[in-house]
């Protein structure tokens, strides 16, 4: 270090960073568990669990920004629910890895100094984005579940764009640690204990070394992990429903994401001069009053309905098919549909609706759910619902279907 | 547990693997990055950076320290054959903990939706960290049953 530098300065720079080319555990850092086997494990299954959230989290994008050229299928019904499911499930579980993985690779963040050579500099800024990615992705989830938004930012839409700079770096910081992580996780013959060669000895280590050892550190975060999921998925899988007693959503109480009271569509909802509105590319458009709607053939469908926010149930729904009511206005055979919705000002006031999903029989405007007219919340006194759609999508308080 | 020497240092290979993958990765942070500049009306980049950045800086002023003296604290205070128990005990109800957190602030009255956040999750925090504190004192007096029969007499 420059002669330029005070001693003290120096001395304290020399016993609070670390050396970027020594081993994670070096100086103050002497914990077994900062380790490179111990980083490779976490780093690895953490980069599993990322990308699952990314692929999944792709689908969600897909469904909600549909795209032409990959319309979304409307078969299996539920495929929405599980890749949601597990988008957020995956998401919780990463909580603990990351936590533990931040933890095991502190040393390298006080690195001294930064950078000695051009492949050090790309890696730093890999790394920032890595960690400044996943944090955000992580935190920025877990808030959104919870219905928390401390920010000014529109969360799907950042969250998203985040995902590909977290992503982006796992893929860098995968080819960076390649040879480190695959000589880590590699089995190697188990070296005896030091309590098995000399007892005395290994008892007087043990008792100054002792905590959990790294076996016992990894497994400590897969069941963090574990417990995590298990309070928490019974929001969108059923089986586990009774124990999911830190999950944001109870899913038997049919939950809901926006009141009517916080749409403002009280009024427009129940007045008496509600029209459904069938116009576009129609050969008959017409208007539909709410006796008429009622008076028109019905049909039953059981459909999931599933949040972006992973919570999910299925119900029994009623009403008048999509299909049905196109033909009657002599829609084309090919008609995608556009669902508009009596809410204002908002970005899930109209949804899209592809062909492959109009035309599906189970791809109802509902009156009834479980047997029961619609309540106000849950989108009286009509609503989309279609199979394999995310929840934002099944319109609530719909007043006009355009085909386009 | 094993008593262990220091690992060797990493070795530093940065070779076309390193370069082809810092490549397609940066690619990806690229289009994230533009992405967001693009879609500046919905992400707000001065909002988002303070988020993204201000993680990062909370993580490492306030949240590893905070880690880093707690487990200087076990490791002075809590006796050594109890030690791992009690690690690994804190590190699952402080992982509960930090999940829970909004949820025990019930941040999302403000929105007003009924059917949101419908338990009592203080009581429920308090249930699970209690069944995880069980669950660590029977492995810790099994472990010590065990090990007690297996010792020769």
């Amino acid at each position: 270090m420059s002669t330029l530098i005070p001693r003290p300065l120096e001395d304290l720079v020399e016993r609070v960073t670390t050396d970027p080319d020594l081993p994670l555990r070096q100086k103050r850092f002497s914990s077994a568990l900062r380790d490179p086997r111990v980083a490779a494990w976490l780093g690895a299954s953490l980069a599993v669990l990322f990308t699952i959230c990314f692929v999944t989290g792709l689908f969600s994008h897909i469904q909600q920004h549909p795209v032409s050229w990959l319309p979304v299928p409307a078969r299996p019904a539920g495929l929405y629910r599980v890749t949601q499911g597990v988008h957020v499930a995956a998401g919780i579980a990463s909580v603990p890895v990351l936590l533990a993985k931040l933890w095991t690779i502190w040393p390298r963040v006080l690195t001294f100094p930064p950078f000695r050579r051009v492949s050090d500099v790309v890696e730093r800024v890999e790394v920032l984005a890595l960690i400044g990615g996943g944090v955000f992705q992580v935190f920025s989830g877990v808030a959104n579940i919870a219905q928390w938004y401390p920010w000014r930012f529109s969360f799907t839409v950042t969250h998203f764009w985040v995902a590909w700079v977290a992503e982006g770096a796992i893929v860098a910081h995968l080819g960076s640690k390649w040879f480190v992580t695959r000589r880590s996780l590699r089995r190697r013959p188990r070296r005896p204990a030091l309590s098995e060669i000399d007892p005395a000895l290994g008892a007087s280590a043990e008792g100054s070394h002792a905590g959990l050892s790294r076996r016992g550190f990894l497994g400590t975060v897969a069941a963090a992990s574990g417990v995590l999921t298990f309070v928490t998925v019974g929001q969108t899988w059923p089986l586990l429903r009774r124990f999911a007693v830190l999950a944001p959503r109870k899913p038997a109480a049919q939950p809901i994401n926006r009141s009517a009271r916080n749409a403002g569509v009280i009024t427009a909802a129940t007045a008496a001069s509600y029209q459904l509105a069938v116009s576009g590319r129609v050969a008959r458009p017409f208007t539909l009053s709410l006796a008429e709607l009622r008076a028109l053939p019905t049909e039953s469908a059981e459909l999931p309905i599933a949040c972006v926010e992973g919570w999910s149930y299925s119900a029994r729904w009623s009403g008048v098919r999509l299909r049905d009511l196109l033909a009657r206005a002599g829609a084309p055979g090919d008609a995608a549909v556009r669902v508009h919705s009596l809410e204002a000002h908002s970005i899930y006031s109209v949804s899209f609706v592809n062909h492959i999903q109009a035309h599906d029989p189970d791809t109802l405007l509902a009156t009834h759910l479980d047997g029961r007219l619609l309540s106000l919340d849950h989108g009286y006194p009509l609503r989309l619902i279609g199979p394999d759609r995310p929840g934002v999508n099944q319109t609530k308080w719909v007043t006009r279907v355009e085909v386009v | 547990m094993t008593p262990d020497v220091p690992s060797p240092p990493e070795v530093t290979r940065r070779g076309p693997l390193f370069w082809v993958t810092a490549l397609i990765g940066g690619a990806g942070i690229a289009w994230g990055v533009r992405g967001l500049f693009a879609h500046h009306i919905d992400t707000r980049p001065a909002n988002w950076a303070k988020f993204f950045v201000g993680g990062v800086i909370l993580h490492d002023v306030v949240f590893a320290p905070l880690v880093l003296g707690a487990g200087y604290a076990v490791a002075r205070l809590v006796p050594a054959r109890a030690r791992a128990h009690v690690q690994a005990g804190l590190i699952v109800v402080g992982c509960l903990a930090l999940f829970s957190w909004p949820e025990v602030r019930d941040y999302a009255r403000v929105n007003h939706n009924p059917t949101s956040l419908p338990y009592n999750y203080t009581a429920n925090l308090g249930a699970v960290a209690a069944a995880v504190v069980v669950a660590v004192v029977v492995a810790a007096v099994g472990g010590w049953l065990l090990r007690r029969r297996s010792r020769p007499s």
